[in-house]
């Protein structure tokens, strides 16, 4: 009977043996070359792990040959994978988790030897439980914490720290135990059961308001209600542990912020998704990006998420071994759990029916208590995955409680029949609330990795994007005459975006790991950043590959840059912005706004520059209108991928007063504006980008060409309108445009003036339109 | 390249984990069954109770199920209307290859052949079994009914 279950030992050596593997040579596929230091360290947990493993079987095959075959191989399983992810996350705390488990390990292996751990763990129950309670209470005074920070909830001994509450928890199920089962035949009385409810609740009341320890104040409770329910198999129990959880929860509520913060964050966590948010919002971008297939052992980014080796430990292991990682983890702790629940039917007797039972609700309502909390099923409560999870003292108690879970199921193939059972009720509601809380995780799970997942991962606040700005080159950013603007340099790992033109900054924006992304940059990054425009399966494989997009595409404005470059002289030492336009294309040649800034050199103090070097005056700035141009101003649709001025009553953008000149040099129709014209695919070349909106009749052809006669002056080939405004702010405005029967490119313009200037907006005005081709 | 291969690694990798799966779900699913048969092969061996009710009135039962409970609660196998009775008061059942009678912590105790019943005690046939102050005589004739007679 046991070489077949050997045979699960060797295939969980296997599945460890390939996580290793692959978290070594993870680095060659970040850098994407065969030339980089590969990681080994984690080999040693491996090892030590495997040697553990065949340490405890062997013992435990000759001191408990009759035990459940199950329960041993997939608790090996599960600290050994969450010792491989703590590896990778952190590997200090790697090395600590193996001498740990190497502790637990040992610890298990002694106790065995000891045959008569349960009668005595049963005459001793008060003395267990006061220690417990002692030591618990010790960090009341003694308190610390391995981090510095509140809660404080360990004790320090001499640099190894112990916490107490995860060993109250294991003592509380095993007291319980002991005291129901010589209290069950007296289950028609309510009294003995009196004191140890008010005993539990004040404690757990007493961990939630000084110690603010929410996770296990909630466990107590929780399993203390099991317990109950499990040995009286009365529903008042639940009806009345619900009501005592209730108060608690009501005087948390009030007394405590703790609970109040934290079912805030549960409640909407995208209201301050940089703040109070931001872990579990973390941890739904580490879940999703893991999506179905997961990113592959030491591929993904879990250490986004704060405290990823300890109560994140399965978001972390979502993110590397995807959907098809978690489910198969939630199923293997479900055949844990019914070998739990098989075991406790089972059970020779009272006592160890009830332990069997209370330990494993102890590990079920733990694990799914945290597993929720990472999915945001349930409040977030800071205890530890068992078996999993960073941290000396819940390795050390999970192991204990499997070493009783073993033996029970040893003791049980004894010769006397398993005693009466009250009612099968609570064991049925027991499991069946395990699995389905089991069953909800993984649907919750499902719904996060991969029916949300594509839209979590393209959120601003995503880190991974601006990582894989740094591994995966962006496309270039180019005048109409292909002359770069803003390009990618370096190599894998260190791409940096350089802004050839830094007067374009606050135009065609930038791209920033810090800052984000704004102007272009930021509305066509998906055609940057190759996730648009590539093939789709290509984008699909990359990321299955990677878990990043493919090259970046390279794009195409309408701008030109000689033509740039004359207005921006002009403008450099004036507040103002200045669109030129093609009038019959809408293509938008010149666009300006001054002051600029150089965003190779992006820093704080930008924002709060009273000059507003950010903003892009040209479509952003909204100015009052003068009488002769708000008569003619009928604000033209605009829609051109950069952020724009809502259209007001008598307030205009310099492209919006652009558009009227357009209309005017076009026989009275704007046409839609245009700013990028096309991207370079890899497949067929460059593709027009078409414009977003659509042209407008904004004039009748005749009264255009009446309006261009009125203002057209002698001297120059072209009309011009100026406006002047010299009450509280002083503005120019000057709208000019080539006449209707002029031969080459007719072109239009806008230009506005943070000052009483007309003399150099004609300048501008003259220098472009004079030269114009 | 290096992607390609990691990926052939990292579906390895979850298969190994599923073959884990499937082979412990292949192990639970035999055990079932080995479990499931082992209970098949084990016949019963069928049981009689006579005892006298509340009306005076001799009733005998048999029985070919594993576990009979006698006591005051209506839904004992042998309902025993009489306040020297506990509501779960004793309980008989097969297994190792004999009948056993236990007692369920009942108020005025089980005696079998005049002794009283402390741990799970072998029934043979003819024995005297007092629930309270109930009497009842066990029959253990397999002889006398045929292998398909069915349960009552």
């Amino acid at each position: 009977m046991h070489s077949k279950f050997k045979i699960l030992n060797s295939y969980a050596a296997l599945f460890l043996g390939l996580y290793s593997l692959i978290l070594s040579l993870s680095p060659a596929l970040r850098a994407r070359s065969w030339d980089v230091d590969y990681r080994y360290a984690h080999w040693l947990g491996f090892f030590t792990w495997l040697f553990l493993n065949w340490l405890a079987e062997k013992h435990l095959d000759t001191k408990l040959p009759d035990r459940d075959p199950y329960l041993f191989p997939l608790a090996s399983l599960f600290s050994g994978w969450g010792l491989l992810t703590i590896w990778r996350l952190l590997p200090n705390f790697g090395l600590r988790q193996s001498l740990w488990l190497a502790l637990s390990v040992a610890v298990m292996l002694l106790a065995l030897r000891w045959r008569d751990i349960l009668p005595t763990l049963r005459r001793y129950k008060y003395i267990l439980l006061s220690s417990g309670l002692l030591l618990t209470a010790l960090t009341l005074v003694f308190g610390a914490n391995p981090l510095n920070i509140e809660p404080r909830l360990w004790l320090n001994f001499g640099g190894i720290y112990l916490q107490p509450s995860e060993l109250l928890k294991l003592l509380l199920v095993i007291y319980l135990s002991a005291y129901l089962a010589d209290r069950v035949p007296l289950r028609d009385k309510i009294f003995p059961l009196i004191f140890p409810t008010l005993f539990l609740g004040g404690i757990a009341l007493l961990l939630l308001i000084v110690q603010r320890d929410l996770g296990t104040a909630s466990i107590l409770v929780m399993l203390f209600a099991s317990i109950l329910y499990i040995a009286t198999g009365r529903k008042r129990v639940l009806l009345g542990n619900a009501i005592i959880l209730l108060t608690i929860a009501f005087f948390g509520y009030y007394f405590s912020p703790t609970i109040q913060t934290r079912l805030a964050i549960w409640f909407s966590p995208w209201d301050d998704p940089s703040g109070f948010g931001y872990q579990i919002i973390q941890s739904l971008m580490a879940i999703a990006n893991g999506g179905l297939w997961g990113r592959g052992a030491g591929i993904g980014s879990p250490l986004f998420v704060p405290v990823a080796h300890s109560d994140f430990i399965f978001t972390a292991i979502a993110e590397e071994t995807g959907l098809t990682g978690t489910l198969g983890l939630l199923t293997l702790f479900g055949i844990f759990l019914s070998r739990g629940m098989v075991i406790a039917l089972r059970a020779p007797n009272r006592f160890q029916r009830i332990l069997a039972s209370g330990l494993t609700a102890y590990l079920g309502i733990q694990s799914l208590l945290i597993i929720g909390g990472n999915l945001r099923l349930l409040p977030l409560t800071g205890v530890t995955l068992p078996f999993i999870s960073y941290g000396g003292s819940s390795l050390l108690t999970s192991y204990l409680a499997l070493l009783l879970l073993l033996k029970i199921s040893d003791e049980s193939e004894g010769v006397t029949p398993p005693p009466f059972l009250w009612s099968t009720q609570p064991y049925h509601f027991l499991s069946a609330m395990l699995l389905l809380g089991l069953i909800t995780s993984a649907l919750i799970n499902g719904w996060w990795a991969v029916v949300r997942g594509p839209d979590l991962l393209t959120r601003s606040d995503n880190p991974r994007r601006a990582q894989a700005d740094f591994y995966v080159p962006r496309g270039s950013i180019l005048d109409r005459n292909n002359a770069e603007i803003n390009i990618t340099t370096g190599e894998s790992g260190n791409y940096i975006r350089e802004y050839l033109y830094p007067e374009l900054s606050s135009v065609v924006g930038y791209t920033n790991s810090v800052y984000g992304q704004a102007g272009i940059e930021a509305s066509l990054d998906d055609y940057l950043r190759g996730l648009d425009g590539n093939p789709a399966t290509l984008v699909w494989w990359h990321h299955l590959l990677y878990g990043q997009p493919p090259n970046g595409l390279d794009l195409r404005l309408s701008l030109d840059i000689d033509l740039q470059e004359n207005v921006d002289d002009l403008l450099s030492k004036h507040k103002g912005a200045l669109v030129l336009i093609n009038a019959e294309s809408g293509e938008i040649l010149v666009m300006a706004s001054h002051p600029t800034f150089n965003a190779t050199k992006f820093d704080a103090s930008l924002l709060s520059d009273e000059d507003s070097p950010l903003l892009n005056r040209a479509t952003q700035g909204s100015y009052p209108l003068h009488q002769t141009l708000d008569t003619l101003f009928d604000a033209p649709p605009i829609e051109i991928r950069l952020p724009h001025a809502e259209a007001a009553e008598g307030f205009a953008s310099p492209l919006q007063m652009a558009m009227v000149a357009a209309a005017l040099s076009n026989e009275g129709i704007a046409p839609a504006p245009r700013l990028a014209l096309a991207v370079n695919t890899s497949q067929s070349g460059w593709v027009i980008l078409p414009a977003l909106g659509e042209s407008a009749t904004l004039f009748s052809a005749a009264e255009a060409k009446q309006l261009i006669t009125t203002f057209s002056g002698d001297e120059e080939a072209f009309w011009q309108i100026i406006s002047m405004q010299e009450d509280e702010e002083n503005l120019t405005w000057l709208l000019a445009g080539t006449p209707s029967n002029w031969s080459g490119t007719p072109l239009a313009l806008a230009i506005l003036l943070e000052e009483n200037n007309p003399v150099l907006a004609e300048e501008i005005a003259r220098a472009l339109l004079s030269s114009a081709p | 390249m290096s992607a390609p291969f990691l990926l052939i690694l990292r579906l390895g990798m979850t298969l190994s984990l599923y073959i884990f799966m499937g082979w412990a779900f292949l192990l639970l699913w035999r055990n079932f069954k080995t479990e499931s048969e082992l209970l098949t092969s084990r016949k019963t061996p069928p049981l009689t109770l006579s005892y006298t009710d509340l009306e005076k009135k001799r009733k005998i039962k048999h029985f070919r199920t594993p576990e009979i409970t006698l006591g005051r609660d209506p839904h004992s196998e042998i309902y025993l209307e009489n306040e020297t009775v506990s509501a779960h008061h004793a309980r008989l059942s097969y297994h190792h290859g004999q009948w056993w009678l236990e007692d369920l912590s009942s108020k005025n105790g089980t005696m079998l052949n005049g002794e009283r019943v402390e741990t799970p005690t072998i029934v043979l046939g003819n024995d005297e079994i007092q629930c309270g102050k109930i009497p009842l005589t066990v029959h253990l004739a397999m002889a006398d009914l045929s292998p398909n007679t069915q349960e009552i």
